[in-house]
């Protein structure tokens, strides 16, 4: 059968998605590198509970790219 | 375009007759990036939680009350270096009147170079990027520092200046 035309498109937005989602992550480190050095927990706890939460959800958007 | 290797049998038959292949077959598909891309987000959410383990379970150095320096050796409107709450660790302190006396990390908030006393300006600069901070209070005047400056409480006993422990670079009246 032959694959629905915008299937390509919608891959190639699940990957941009999850580009999207990795930077962020990338800054969240530097907030929780901030949190450590300003002994400030609630802002680290934050910080972590965020990423876990963006790093489930790029795995989530990952089942939806075609192999 | 370059030849291959002999060919396995479980090759497709168009490629068992046309033993060729492109450059590009090799490059990584836009399936296996975002996998490597998911495995890092995963890594980094790992290393997110781990630094909030570490920021819960540390602690940190305060430091114990002991004597710094006599009153009178300190002049109203001077400042005194010290070093608190460990020998690795610059403060300052100013004598404002008779009987009030500040003091602080030496450390600027900004990028850890030392601030001094302005005192036409009253207030505590640091020179490397021009921060600038409240005299009285350590909070941030002006420039790049994020934060006021660590405060030391300090009191008088028995006309010698006492450090009580220090309290880090939080906001403060």
């Amino acid at each position: 059968m032959r694959a629905p035309q915008h299937a390509p498109r919608t891959s190639s937005a699940v990957a941009l998605y999850v580009i999207i989602l990795v930077a962020f992550q990338v800054f969240l480190i530097t907030v929780a590198v901030e949190a450590f050095l300003t002994d400030s927990e609630t802002l680290a706890w934050s910080s972590a509970g965020v990423s876990v939460a963006l790093a489930a959800l790029s795995a989530g958007l990952f089942r939806y790219l075609r192999p | 375009m370059t030849e291959v290797e002999p060919t396995p049998v479980d090759l497709p038959t168009w490629k068992r007759d046309f033993p060729y292949q492109a450059a590009a077959e090799e490059d990584v598909t836009r399936r296996e990036f975002a996998r490597y891309l998911v495995a890092g987000a995963g890594v980094m959410a790992a290393g997110n939680v781990g630094l909030a383990i570490w920021t819960q379970m540390r602690t940190i150095n305060t430091g114990e009350p002991r004597p710094i320096v006599p009153l009178a050796d300190v002049a109203i409107g001077e400042t005194h270096l010290f070093r608190y709450p460990t020998d690795s660790d610059p403060a300052i302190l100013l004598r404002l009147d008779d009987t009030d006396v500040v003091a602080f990390s030496q450390k600027c908030t900004h990028l850890g170079c030392v601030v001094f006393y302005e005192a036409e300006e009253g207030r505590w600069h640091c020179p490397c990027h021009e921060g600038n901070f409240d005299a009285r209070t350590g909070d941030v005047i002006s420039g790049p520092p994020p934060r006021p400056l660590g405060r030391i409480d300090v009191e008088i006993r028995d006309s010698t200046i006492w450090a009580l422990g220090a309290t880090g670079g939080e906001e403060h009246e």
